[in-house]
């Protein structure tokens, strides 16, 4: 067998792959924003006193960490649909999927922030007469957000990496074009091994700056 | 010293009104008060008075409820049984459902300096002491600013208002924290262990703000393991253990002569006599 590899080759593709980088931070970025804000709704209604509020959130969040995500992507993509007895756009549907799951991942980490904010702070705020408008807003949330920092980061990191899935049901990501172009130029070793790199050059330095804001900067502040 | 001469003539002064109950009315009592944690009744039927310009000093083994009585006092842990009146107005009681009613209004009256400093972490010296000030008590910004300016002033911290916490040293935070407390005015401080966190080298100028208040007449209340400061700032003492006041006389006489086996019993223990 020859095994004579073309990694330039890869070079004569460039806007292709990039392109489908351009979906998966796409994908990624708008996933993360609106995900992280329905995880603080979701990690919110997960401390209420109402049952009847705790345990849907409750239920919501276990089945979604639960089972594999790209289960979940099959059933938003195609189950869901026939359930509702409507079409969903391919985008809105893998769109969905990817903000329930980022919800749900995101809302354990602002639940974990709020819980470690400790005992003494809520003292101190009986201390000083604050009610609970002043205390949620001034004292536990700023708190809990700066710490859910760093969680939040890798959480968006690994969204990043788990985009690949979406692939699965025909949206032209990274993934996506790198295998299709594999298979189309019959050169599976370069294609893939760039499509890894991308993917690490892009996840690498973020997973460093989360250590970079963890240390320098949250242990002034919380 | 002239802080301490000032504080002996303070006693002396007190001494003689508490004799004939002359113009000191009380300002907090206890009446029957419960509290248990599970199984364990960490206050037994406890009754006690503090009078207004009392600095009353709690000593007691660990466990003896003493940083509970101040909890409950601040309204931080509710009571199964009793009620306590501040300034002779109710306060603090159980109701037929045997939960705690706290009146808020007189609960603002008593301000709390705790062991671990319990500053806000993400807030400047500044944002932590006008905080509740300016968002619950409905004063000015700039009022809140130049006072708590010039209670920074007068603990020699001014040039720190724009610090955060976490740069602070512990006698810097907690001096912080008693400055904090102090924005509020209130008529009763409380102060549980707040020496016991830091360095042998900043418990004196803690100590030192402690009895420049004291100079200052506020009434405090004070849960403390350092029996010399104790004696030093205290008008009155009392001595807990087991859920139940068992001595609670002049700290002259406390730390001189205690008439109870068990303070006696204490008293020798953490003071290394004999």
């Amino acid at each position: 067998m020859n095994m004579s590899f073309e990694f330039l080759r890869v070079f004569s593709y460039w806007d292709v792959l990039l392109n489908g980088l351009g979906i998966t931070l796409l994908f990624t970025i708008g996933a993360a924003i609106v995900g992280t804000l329905l995880g603080f709704v979701i990690s919110l209604m997960r401390v209420a006193p109402s049952r009847f509020i705790k345990w849907p959130a409750r239920l919501y969040v276990e089945f979604f960490r639960g089972t594999p995500m790209l289960i979940q992507l099959f059933w938003i993509f195609f189950c869901l649909p026939l359930i509702l007895g409507q079409d969903i756009p391919p985008y809105v549907s893998v769109m969905l999927s990817m903000v329930l799951f980022m919800a749900a991942i995101t809302s354990e980490t602002f639940r974990g922030s709020l819980k470690s904010i400790s005992g003494e702070q809520h003292d101190a705020c009986v201390a000083l007469g604050l009610n609970f408008r002043v205390k949620a807003i001034n004292v536990i949330f700023p708190q809990a957000l700066l710490r859910s920092i760093p969680p939040l980061m890798s959480n968006v990191v690994s969204l990043f990496k788990e985009s690949a899935l979406i692939s699965s049901v025909g949206i032209a990501d990274l993934m996506f074009v790198s295998s299709n172009i594999s298979s189309s130029t019959g050169r599976p070793v370069e294609f893939l091994t760039a499509a890894a790199v991308i993917y690490f050059v892009v996840a690498f330095p973020a997973t460093r700056l989360v250590d970079l804001i963890e240390k320098r900067f949250l242990i002034r502040f919380a | 010293m002239n802080t301490e001469e000032n504080i002996n003539e303070q006693k002396a002064e007190n001494a003689i009104k508490h004799q004939g109950f002359l113009g000191s009315k009380p300002l907090v009592e206890f009446k029957g008060v419960t509290k248990r944690f599970g199984d364990t009744c960490v206050m037994d039927e406890m009754d006690l008075q503090m009078r207004e310009d009392d600095r009353l000093v709690i000593i007691g083994p660990s466990g003896s409820g003493k940083s509970t009585l101040l909890r409950v006092l601040m309204g931080l842990e509710p009571i199964d049984k009793g009620e306590i009146h501040f300034d002779s107005k109710p306060y603090v009681s159980v109701d037929s459902k045997g939960r705690t009613q706290t009146d808020l209004a007189t609960r603002s009256k008593v301000g709390m300096v705790f062991q671990h400093y319990t500053l806000f972490p993400h807030l400047s010296v500044l944002g932590n002491m006008t905080l509740s000030p300016v968002k619950v008590h409905g004063m000015g910004r700039s009022e809140a600013e130049d006072r708590a300016r010039e209670y920074l002033g007068r603990l020699g911290m001014e040039d720190k208002l724009n610090s955060y916490p976490g740069k602070l040293s512990g006698g810097q935070k907690q001096r912080v924290a008693i400055a904090r407390a102090l924005m509020l005015e209130p008529k009763l401080m409380l102060f549980d262990e707040v020496t016991s966190a830091l360095d042998p080298e900043m418990v004196a100028e803690i100590e030192k703000v402690m009895l420049d208040l004291a100079k200052q007449k506020m009434a405090m209340m004070i849960v403390t393991h350092d029996m010399y400061f104790a004696k030093k700032i205290a008008t009155e003492s009392v001595f807990i253990a087991g859920g139940k006041v068992v001595e609670k006389c002049d700290p002259e006489i406390m730390f001189n002569e205690p008439k109870e086996e068990r303070t006696k019993d204490f008293l020798n223990k953490v003071l290394h006599l004999k």
